[in-house]
């Protein structure tokens, strides 16, 4: 028990989307770290907050169905709770589908470690006509409760009070019991419990004997480390349960929780029928249908292109004229190298809000109402069948589509799929992915000079693309995947405050990380040039760009600087060609050339990062290769036949 | 009966959950294990996974046909 003062760890733990991080977000101070942990990429995000005069660190887990389980991200959730650092687990429960977000709890409160439940989305399980006897729920588990409505904060607060009061007390959880010969099974194998196993491991014993009994993998090579014995009388023990039964072995004890489970949902709760379908379950199922659901994906696709090409052309369009005023007031003040260094940061201070932002903010509006409504799940089900053609997965759609974002974020969600093969291909093709950065490049080069039809081709071509590439993996990988598993849930109406806030977060992270890189490279730039070096990259490159593409051999320079960031290329381009008029320098066909290879080319330094750090660097040497060679063909090609 | 033959709109039971154990488990933490009544919703198009119902708790999983033809299911009964 930890002295008032000393800082206090409280974790939300619940299923995948029960609403942890609306929770999270509700409450969140101003500092917000994401970190890994130790010894894993799964990452997770803690803050500070304080309450009562306490200070509190409050950490949002990875999504857990159940604590045995076979997924990385659910597996170091488990450690977590398990590691001894946690004070108080929030377990967060999804209450309008209580029956299954029972199964989590019933598994926490035998872990005996503090904890309250919060009954979350108490709006929808309403809706659903759900009624939940909280006061019943709280006698029969000992675990106090509480609903709530995370998107609009209510009961947050009173959440949180009780989790402070239960840091303070004793666990008192009433442990649920299971049928008799269960009962004596687990009472046998306490008997032989190994004194080994008790020192090296403070877990609650029968909690690690539940798990045995379950055949958790990890539990079973801890356990089978102290004492093989042991572990063989476990499993005899399980295999007479299993035949006493009839049941597989395997799911034996799982069996009798889901019956303990159920039974415990039918006290608390009465489900009394709806009358009709909600205005959600009728969009719902429009999209769920095959024709309703291409049609929705294709209407998105088109307004994911018009939000940016149109809104971001008319902000953009806006901005230029201030900031022309500010530029010539600006490169006034000084002459010299400080005038070439002020002149650098200018272009590229002007490129981050005047070109960037414009672009960028629709997209993220975009993305972030994919996310909360729901509607990723169902488009990774109406292509499920479509990417397995081309040996990629339903799944992989969520990365891929998040690509468009950011690439970054984009390989570290290709974590939910569970197989190495599917894990692999998709890490290998969103950096094909025209994320926001490219789709900048896009719309500023091709949008301008080209026109619409041709940036829709080069969008279209683009995926053509990835898709092709994955193809040619996939014959590389024979291993076929089992198939898609994955949670639909219910179409959520989106909150104009959650969007706000995130879309204001991810725009705050380009202006406190990309923007000064920008800014930066820009001033190397003018430095680079001014000393001559640009010249050698010029000539280095120069069999490529002019060899291959047909470019100016001056574009060497700012394709090179493109590694950083893709907007670079652009950003340089102006001053690279020494005209703010790309077009009196480069033909139409030049300018189809350079956008293709700048889409398709090593993304950006970030990406090869995140891809060593998720992918080992072979994986980062692979993609950075593959990539290359794909843009230097595909452009080629199109230079060639121009 | 496999969980996919069976025809949209129609309840039936699960009974028998072939394939690995893994495969039984990720089902269960989707709510979908022996005993459960479940419908299919809808069938993807280009032959991909289908829509099933939990008709518990009303939530939904897509499940590809590899995976819903090791899954055995009883009792249907047309609705
Ligand atoms: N109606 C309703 N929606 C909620 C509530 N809490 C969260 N949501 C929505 O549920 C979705 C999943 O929430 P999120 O916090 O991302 O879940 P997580 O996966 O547990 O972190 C989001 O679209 C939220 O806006 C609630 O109390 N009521
Ligand atoms: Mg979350």
């Amino acid at each position: 028990m930890k002295k008032p003062g000393e800082e206090l760890v409280i974790a939300l733990a619940g299923q995948p989307n029960c609403g942890k991080s609306t929770i999270f977000n509700a409450v969140a101070g101003f500092k917000v770290n994401t970190g890994n942990f130790s010894g894993t990429t799964v990452s997770f995000t803690e803050t500070k907050v304080l309450l009562e005069g306490r200070t509190i660190r409050l950490i949002d887990l990875p999504g857990t169905y159940s604590i045995s389980t076979h997924d990385i991200a659910e597996k170091v959730a488990r450690d977590y709770l398990l590691s001894g650092t946690v004070d108080v687990i929030i377990n967060v429960l999804d209450s309008s589908i209580l029956a299954r977000s029972l199964e989590l709890t019933l598994q926490l409160i035998e872990m005996d470690v503090p904890m309250v439940i919060a009954l979350n989305m108490h709006d929808e399980a309403v809706k659903k006509g759900v009624e939940i006897d909280v006061d019943k729920l709280v006698s029969l588990t000992g675990v106090e409760a509480y609903p709530i409505v995370a998107v609009q904060g209510s009961g947050v607060q009173e959440l949180f009070e009780a989790a402070l009061r239960v840091a303070k007390g004793n666990v008192r959880h009433i442990k649920p019991v299971y049928d008799k010969d269960v009962e004596e099974c687990i009472e046998r194998i306490a008997k032989r419990y190994p004194d080994a196993l008790r020192q090296t491991w403070k877990i609650d014993e029968r909690f690690v004997i539940l798990r045995l009994l379950e055949m958790d993998e990890e539990f079973e090579k801890m356990a089978g480390e102290a004492d093989r014995a042991f572990l063989e009388y476990v499993a005899e023990n399980r295999r007479f349960l299993a035949e006493m039964h009839g049941w597989p072995e395997a799911g034996v004890f799982a069996s009798h929780r889901h019956a303990i489970v159920l039974d415990l949902f039918e006290r608390v709760a009465v489900v009394r029928s709806r009358s009709k379908p909600s205005l959600g379950e009728r969009i719902d199922r429009f999209i769920i249908n095959p024709v309703g659901g291409l049609a929705t994906i294709t209407g998105l696709i088109f307004a994911m292109f018009y939000a940016s090409f149109s809104i971001g052309d008319f902000i953009s369009g806006l901005l230029e004229k201030p900031l022309e005023a500010l530029g010539s007031k600006v490169l006034g003040l000084a002459g010299g190298t400080a005038g070439m260094l002020l002149a650098g940061f200018y272009d590229g201070f002007t490129a981050g809000v005047g070109i960037v932002l414009p672009y960028l903010v629709p997209l993220l509006i975009l993305l972030s109402l994919l996310e909360d409504t729901g509607l990723l799940p169902r488009i990774a089900f109406m292509v499920d069948g479509l990417l397995h053609r081309f040996g990629l997965h339903g799944k992989s759609v969520v990365p891929i589509i998040l690509g468009y974002g950011c690439n970054v974020p984009a390989i570290m969600a290709a974590r939910n799929l569970e197989y190495e093969r599917d894990r692999m291909i998709t890490m290998l093709i969103v950096p094909f992915i025209s994320c926001s950065a490219r789709t900048v490049v896009i719309f500023a080069l091709a949008g301008k000079y080209l026109g619409a039809g041709y940036t829709t081709l080069i969008y279209l071509g683009n995926i053509a693309v990835a898709l092709a590439v994955s193809f040619v993996l996939s014959r590389f990988h024979v291993d076929v995947s089992p198939g898609i598993i994955m949670d639909v849930p219910p179409l959520r109406r989106p909150y104009l405050h959650i969007i706000f806030k995130k879309v204001w977060a991810r725009m705050l992270e380009f202006l406190m990380f990309a923007w000064p890189v920008i800014a930066l490279s820009s001033i190397v730039l003018a430095v680079l040039s001014q000393v001559g070096i640009d010249g050698i990259i010029n000539w280095v490159l120069a069999p490529v760009t002019s060899g291959i593409l047909d470019l100016p051999k001056e574009l060497g320079i700012t394709l090179f600087f493109g590694i950083f960031r893709k907007e670079l290329t652009l950003i340089m381009l102006n001053s690279a060609l020494n005209t703010l008029d790309v077009a009196s320098v480069l033909s139409p066909e030049q300018i189809l050339v350079l956008v293709v290879f700048t889409v398709l080319y090593i993304p950006c330094i970030a990406t090869v990062s995140t891809l060593w750090k998720e992918g080992g660097w072979k994986v980062a040497l692979y993609s950075m290769a593959l990539n290359t060679t794909v843009a230097i063909a595909v452009s080629g090609v199109i230079a060639y036949l121009l | 009966m496999k969980l996919l033959h069976l025809k949209e709109g129609t309840i039936a039971v699960i009974s028998k959950i072939t394939g690995g154990n893994g495969m039984a488990a990720r089902m269960a933490g989707l709510g979908l294990y022996e005993g459960k009544k479940v419908r299919i919703i809808q069938a993807a198009p280009f032959r991909g996974p289908l829509l099933v119902e939990d008709i518990l708790t009303g939530t939904r999983t897509m499940i590809g046909r590899g995976i819903a033809s090791h899954v055995e299911i009883r009792d249907e009964e047309a609705r």
